[in-house]
């Protein structure tokens, strides 16, 4: 037993060596933060952004422990879908295309965290939870919105300047942008960043849970082939919920009318 | 006609583990239930007055010597905590609220870790070889990674476990019923937390009871609209969780949409203007803190007694 829980077992067999994990954490943080200047992604939060965060972590959590908890009990544990990661994707997705500024994710999960150790778990473990969840889950999504920049989930491309000037036809803008993300419905486009999100979303549970927060806590023999198994039979869902998940954070940010 | 027996009862053990709590919870508990033990309520007994910090704190300690020690200090002070449920603001119903949470919680970890838990843990944790079987599985739910029997030491090995969880989870939630998100925002910035974090978090917390209110709305306005009007009454509780999912996505947009009013409140009242913030009422140690803090200074005290008496953790958790 070591501090508050955390045995720090750096070579279990099997386990990621943690200059590998580091080197992750440290490089996807400097590729959002030099990515994210170049899309227009990183930017201050502003006061409605963090109440959007508040509203997401809230949303998060009440899935988290109470209607998603009881909902799950009908579903067996099973490798290939689950229903936390259902209802925590879909809520974190929404204030991603709410606030579509980098560290997002990050600042989302830590609140997620932190209310998660306030109502139920009670810090046991932290900060290594803090760090599971915001460098893994928090900074894949940032990655992706850094790389999106402003326009995730097709939303600004569409709905704003379709508000600002409606008589302009589309075709105009197509001939301006190069890109062909941008040529295509915010749609299609929606469903495309949320399922990469969603496929993103399905590593950190077998790779950095298992593979190195699990045996770093407690001890304990990594399985990589089960690890491998995790992942791939994994995909399928996330690829679908990622899908929905997105067009449902399109339709709904549209319905709040930013 | 055997077989055909083997799998009813198989699958109706397994629904057991599900559609029970579920039950409690649509029966029993209810959204309102939940909105109550989430939502703060003004009164003034003994957890009314401590700092919040203080109670962070109380929950820290709880799950140091829930982890540490063996199952059945975990069930005593689950009871415990239980009973101090009656001192709060309409402690009555709380105490019965807490109390079918927890029931769901050990019935829930029981039924999550009883059937999968491989034998070769069962036998470390016992420190015995012979595993008692109690219902055998038909072949096929070792695809859902069932082991081959139902087993008591498994039943067992998974109460076991909740009693590490339950005291934990109703500890936590005094925190959210005693304290106004003010004072967590104050006591969370003592330990140097930035105001713009404390702030999402405030938020977050002020949020969680008004998602059960306005699903609990939503639910109700969708019965009167004729939601499960003709459906038997044995089903009939079950509409309430089909309402209840069909009611998330508006009152997501509901909640974001009042958003800005609560950004316009704030920036008006210049948040953020400055760095740091001060404070009508200081955080203060009161009398109550004392005691709660000679309380966990005891506990801890008796926890490692208990220990050195060799009734540390006795099961592996993993």
């Amino acid at each position: 037993m070591g501090f508050n829980g955390i045995s720090g077992v750096l070579s279990a067999p099997g386990e990621i060596p943690w200059e590998l994990v580091l080197l992750f954490f440290g490089a996807g943080l400097v590729f959002i933060f030099i990515w994210g200047k170049r899309t227009g992604g990183l930017a201050k939060f502003t006061t409605v952004d963090l109440i959007y965060i508040g509203i997401g972590a809230a949303f998060a959590v009440v899935w988290e422990f109470y209607i998603g908890a009881f909902l799950g009990k009908f579903i067996p544990s099973n490798p290939f879908f689950g229903v936390g990661y259902t209802g925590r994707l879909i809520a974190l997705l929404i204030v991603a295309g709410l606030v579509r500024k980098v560290g997002v994710g990050m600042v989302a999960m830590f609140i997620f965290n932190l209310l998660s150790d306030l109502i139920s778990y009670g810090f046991s473990g932290e900060p290594m939870y803090f760090m599971y969840e915001m460098l893994t889950y928090g900074l894949m999504m940032d990655i992706v919105i850094a790389l999106a920049g402003k326009n995730i989930f097709g939303l600004r491309s569409s709905s704003r300047k379709s508000s600002l000037n409606k008589g302009t036809s589309i075709g105009n803008e197509n001939a301006v942008s190069s890109n062909v993300f941008s040529r295509m419905p915010g749609v299609y486009l929606a469903a495309i960043e949320g399922l990469v999100i969603g496929v993103l979303w399905a590593i950190p549970e077998p790779v950095f849970y298992s593979g190195f927060i699990a045996p770093f806590l407690y001890g304990g023999v990594v399985d990589w082939a089960a690890i491998i198994f995790g992942i791939l039979a994994f995909i399928p869902s996330a690829l679908i919920i990622g899908a929905i998940g997105g067009v449902i954070t399109r339709r709904i940010v549209r319905a709040v009318g930013l | 006609m055997n077989y055909l027996l083997v799998n009813l009862i198989s699958w109706l053990i397994f629904f057991f583990g599900a559609a029970f709590p579920i039950l409690i919870v649509l029966r029993v508990i209810g959204l309102t239930g939940f909105m109550k033990v989430t939502r703060f309520e003004n009164y003034h007994t003994f957890y009314y007055n401590m700092n919040p910090s203080v109670k962070i704190m109380l929950g820290i300690v709880v799950t140091v010597v829930a982890a540490l020690t063996i199952w059945w200090i975990g069930a005593i002070l689950t009871v415990v905590v239980l009973f101090t449920y009656l001192t709060l603001k309409n402690g009555k119903s709380k105490f019965i609220t807490g109390f079918f949470l927890t029931m769901i919680t050990i019935i829930g970890t029981t039924w999550a870790f009883a059937p999968y838990t491989p034998y070769v843990i069962l036998q470390e944790a016992f420190h015995n070889t012979t595993i008692t079987g109690i219902w055998t599985w038909p072949s096929y739910f070792t695809v859902m990674g069932y082991q081959k029997e139902l087993s008591i030491q498994g039943l067992i090995y998974g109460f076991q476990i909740s009693m590490r969880f339950t005291a934990i989870s109703l500890i936590s939630l005094v925190l959210v019923m005693t304290s106004t998100p003010s004072q967590v925002l104050r006591a969370i910035n003592k330990i140097g937390m930035p105001v713009s974090i404390t702030f999402s978090l405030v938020v977050a917390m002020r949020t969680i009871p008004r998602i059960f209110e306005y699903i609990d709305t939503s639910v109700k306005i969708q019965y009167m609209r004729g939601l499960g009007s003709n459906a038997p009454k044995t089903i009939r509780p079950f509409y309430m969780l089909v309402g209840a999912i069909n009611a998330i996505v508006p009152v997501i947009v509901f909640l974001v949409r009042g958003a800005k009013d609560t950004a316009i409140s704030a920036d008006t009242r210049a948040f953020r203007a400055y760095r740091t913030r001060t404070h009508m009422q200081p955080v203060s140690i009161g009398r109550a803190d004392k005691t709660a803090i000679m309380m966990s200074v005891l506990a801890m005290f008796v926890t490692a007694m208990v220990v050195i008496m060799g009734f540390g953790r006795a099961i592996p958790y993993l």
